[in-house]
């Protein structure tokens, strides 16, 4: 089965398929990878069952692209095999890379999730006290789900992973660029993030950049957004200045600010704090109750500073009781 | 990485260190931490055997890392780097573990104690196995120099440095030279002539070939760093388009003075209202012109002295302002010889006679009958035209401290002892030559006691009341002080500058400009041309605001950098 083609699979975990559709985005490409390469598992796409990858031998695959976060025993059941059976594993889009969306989840514990979801919800039948179990006993056999994990991780948290590619979801000509690196051979040292610049988005970002002195943050639907310079000096609160380059400014170039997904820069041990000091930094006030007025006006910072990178961050997952 | 050798030196400082911690357990200790090759404890490693101890192992073992675990950095880091210096070895690679005002100082005896000097030692080890050689920098120093204001400060600080043949650049914004002083008649507390000791000045400064005066003239911008400034200079007067001038200069120091208090602020005293209540700096007027009257021309009989106004209050200006109360008694002086009848009183709060003679001057004014009440400094006396049938024009109530009465006192004219207070433009001119200003408004010396005239920014000094209040010598002290602080720099030629500093990396620079701002030395760039921030050196004091702010992690601290302070987390954690 194997011959010239390369061997590869596409997995999503915790995911919302949008990284899915990425790889589709790549439009015809697609099919040249069909051509390149025999497609051996992707859920979303074609044919092929865990018990095909079960029954590879070690190392038969040339390359797995997981998507999405590990968020319960399934996930991490499915990454392992895939490392197994892989020989290059790619954290494949924000949350295989940082945690991503679903990260966020570990600002609340399994019980604050669990009771929105299933106990305490205008959409749920009023007494209800199903919650899922991993385990259940229905008419003398048992019933088995994932186990639910304390909090979400991203991929490197469970398997060692050969590189990083970044996005909400990655861009279409940066997956051209890395599956045709793969192909030709060209990949950098493991480890490494591809698909990236190795600067942050102002780089790239068409917008002009002056000396920043903000009295005031908004949301972009409160104010009329100058369509020519920086939008963290108008006040909106933009991650590009904390956030790598690559994904070609498509947000801040359509008057949407950066949410941050291409993740921290190189040497950024965690990017939501250098987020942080960056946004407190422009801050135009040296009196304490203007600055408290002006902090006022970030809702969520932690929402935001972190909304891809709340488990590979220093602060990973909130332990309040 | 090759493996390190590092000496440890755990000094005992005497038994500042040893009474608390066991200095010799922290040495064995820390012999077998990763790298170190040599460890020792001593009873006193600043001293001349201690520092050769260091020296020889350098030499003899071959050591590439030095720890010292002993008393602040501040104390004596610059030793042990020199005694590095002088075997060789990069000063840098130098590192203190502070085992004395962080532990033995602050704990009482025991093996807790030594334990956290082990911890302390273990992170000052993990942290000089990352530390690298830095090389310092050296810059041309410009011998030219630039004074803000020509008051008596600015004056002496630019005939000193002219007089030593250096160029000066005098700038005042008037039309003439003088300042305050040149408002006074005479001075306290030996009543000589300030006009005489101000046209000497002038007439020096205007006559001397180094200096270049520049009336009506202010700063408009400064650039660069010490030894480099480039001033802006522009002259106010003519119109429209202010010619401009720039001049390189290598120091800059701001003498720009004071203003004094404006009396109509408090209202109690009838000040505007009432014709003869004037403020201490009428009274020189009209000194100064020889005739001490009141508006309709007559001769004061009562003449009454109010200190404070405007100082020493919770409502106005908290401090002292140090020079009143002398001139106060100049004024007793002044109008018992100029009017020998007249009853002379001195309404004061507490007498500060601190200065050289003026005790003596004191003690002698009371000698020519000047009646001295003291009001509380919470109290006001209040002001009130007399009645038709009273020997005075108006009435001063004072709730007298010492004999506990409420005393009225007669007086024809009442002079008010205004404060000193910054000028109104002190911000201004502090962010223009970027130095900071302390709650009051006054300038702020590098240090109060030790560094008095120079500033947080190398090579900007201040000297005289724009610092605080002071009287004439004072100011003229710390004109010189800054003088000498300049000649100094002048005669070295080169300036040799800390090789901490911030550097961008620019590779991994945005241009985002979020660090643009930050700098409190103003110290970032922005390259338009390149689209990178970039930090002046030898503007940066390392104080690390850019590195944490750069959310590229592309500014990097040089003797700071993250592998070092994680390194010495780590040390301590293990």
């Amino acid at each position: 089965m194997a011959g010239e083609k390369l061997q590869i699979a596409l997995y999503w975990g915790a995911a919302c398929g949008g990284c899915d559709v990425a790889v589709l985005d790549t439009n015809e490409f697609i099919l040249d990878v069909h051509a390149a390469a025999d497609i051996r598992l992707w859920p979303i796409a074609v044919d092929g069952k865990y018990a095909d990858v079960e029954a590879m031998e070690d190392g038969e695959l040339d390359l797995a692209l997981y998507n999405g976060a590990v968020r319960n025993s399934e996930n991490e059941h499915i990454a392992k095999l895939l490392r197994r059976k892989s020989k290059v594993l790619v954290a494949f889009g924000s949350c295989a890379h940082l945690g991503g969306i679903p990260g966020l989840a570990n600002l609340a514990s399994r019980d604050e999730i669990m009771n929105v979801a299933y106990l305490h919800n205008p959409s749920i039948e009023k007494g209800n006290t199903t919650l899922p179990r991993p385990e259940s006993g229905v008419n003398g056999s048992t019933l088995t789900i994932p186990e639910f994990y304390k909090r979400v991780y991203e991929l490197d948290d469970v398997v060692p992973v050969d590189y990083y590619v970044p996005g909400c979801p990655p861009a279409a000509d940066r997956i051209k660029e890395v599956l045709q690196a793969v192909v030709s051979g060209g990949l950098p040292v493991p480890g490494s993030v591809v698909g990236a610049n190795e600067t942050a988005l102002c780089d790239e970002c068409p917008r002009t950049k002056n000396e920043k002195k903000v009295k005031a943050f908004h949301r972009p639907w409160q104010v009329m957004i100058d369509p020519e310079t920086c939008l963290l000096e108008q006040g909106v609160l933009c991650a590009g200045v904390a956030t790598r380059g690559g994904c070609g400014a498509r947000c801040p170039s359509s008057g949407i600010p950066c949410r941050g997904c291409y993740g921290p820069l190189p040497g950024v041990v965690d990017q939501g704090a250098k987020l942080l000091s960056a946004v407190v930094s422009v801050i135009d006030s040296n009196d304490a109750e203007e600055i408290d007025r002006i902090l006022d006006g970030l809702p969520d910072f932690t929402g935001f500073a972190y909304r891809f990178s709340a488990p590979s961050s220093l602060l990973q997952r909130s332990v309040r009781q | 990485m090759t493996e390190r050798r590092i000496g440890v030196y755990v000094c005992n400082c005497g038994t500042n260190i040893a009474n608390v911690v066991d200095c010799d357990a922290v040495a064995e200790a820390a012999q077998s931490l990763p790298g170190v090759a040599v460890s020792r404890s001593y009873k006193y490693m600043c001293s001349n055997p201690g520092q050769e101890m260091i020296v020889q192992d350098i030499r003899e073992e071959g050591l590439d890392r030095v720890v010292v675990a002993a008393c602040s950095p501040r104390m004596h880091e610059p030793t042990f780097r020199r005694a590095a210096e002088m075997a060789g070895l990069n000063p840098y690679l130098v590192q203190m573990a502070n085992i004395r005002e962080q532990c033995s100082w602050v704990h009482d005896p025991g093996e807790t104690a030594t334990d956290k000097a082990k911890d302390l030692v273990r992170a000052a080890v993990y942290r000089a196995a990352c530390h690298e050689p830095l090389e310092r920098m050296a810059v041309e120093m410009c011998p030219d120099t630039l004074v803000i204001g020509g008051g008596i400060a600015g004056m002496s600080a630019a005939l000193e440095l002219a007089d030593a043949g250096n160029r000066v650049y005098l700038v005042e914004r008037t039309a003439s030279l003088g300042g305050n002083v040149a408002r006074v008649d005479l001075t306290a507390p030996y009543l000589d002539s300030a006009r005489d000791m101000i046209v000497d000045r002038v007439t020096r400064v205007v006559e001397h070939p180094n200096v270049d005066v520049l009336l009506e003239s202010e700063l408009e911008r400064l650039d660069g760093f010490v030894g480099n400034f480039k001033a802006t200079l522009v002259r106010r007067s003519s119109g429209e388009a202010p010619p401009r001038q720039v001049v390189d200069v290598g120091s800059v120091v701001v003498c720009t003075g004071y203003k004094e208090f404006d009396a109509a602020r408090v209202t109690h005293f009838g000040y505007g209202k009432l014709p003869d209540v004037i403020t201490s700096f009428e009274f020189e007027q009209m000194l100064k012109q020889g005739r001490i009257e009141l508006k309709d021309g007559r001769l004061p009989q009562y003449v009454a002295i109010v200190h404070c106004v405007g100082s020493r209050s919770e409502e106005f200006h908290g401090y002292c302002s140090r020079v009143c109360c002398m001139t106060a008694l100049k004024y007793a002086h002044e109008v018992k010889s100029a009017l020998p009848k007249a009853y002379v009183s001195d309404v004061y709060v507490d007498m500060h006679a601190f200065g050289k003679g003026c005790e003596d001057f004191y003690r002698r004014s009371a000698e020519v009958k000047t009646l001295f009440l003291m009001y509380g400094k919470g109290e006001r006396p209040v002001v009130r035209r007399a009645d038709p049938g009273d020997d005075c024009e108006m009435l001063l109530t004072v709730d007298e401290q010492l004999s506990g009465e409420l005393i009225e006192l007669p007086a024809d004219l009442i002079i008010l002892m205004v404060g000193m207070e910054p000028r109104d433009d002190a911000g201004q001119v502090a962010h223009l030559v970027n130095i900071s200003q302390d709650k009051d408004g006054w300038f702020i010396e590098s240090h109060p006691k030790l560094d008095p005239v120079a500033t947080t920014t190398d090579g900007v000094y201040i000297a005289g009341a724009c610092q605080s209040p002071k009287d004439i010598p004072d100011s003229v002290a710390q004109a010189r002080a800054a003088a000498a602080r300049i000649l100094g720099k002048i005669s070295r030629g080169k300036l040799e500058i800390d090789a901490m500093y911030a550097e961008v990396d620019e590779d991994l620079c945005s241009g985002c400009r979020v660090c643009n701002e930050i700098c409190p030395y103003s110290a970032i760039e922005f390259d338009e041309e390149k689209r990178r921030s970039h930090v002046i050196s030898a503007l940066c004091k390392a104080c690390g605001a850019c590195v944490a702010t750069c959310p590229s992690a592309a500014i990097k601290a040089r003797h700071f950098t993250d592998a070092q302070i994680f390194a010495e987390i780590t040390g301590v954690l293990a």
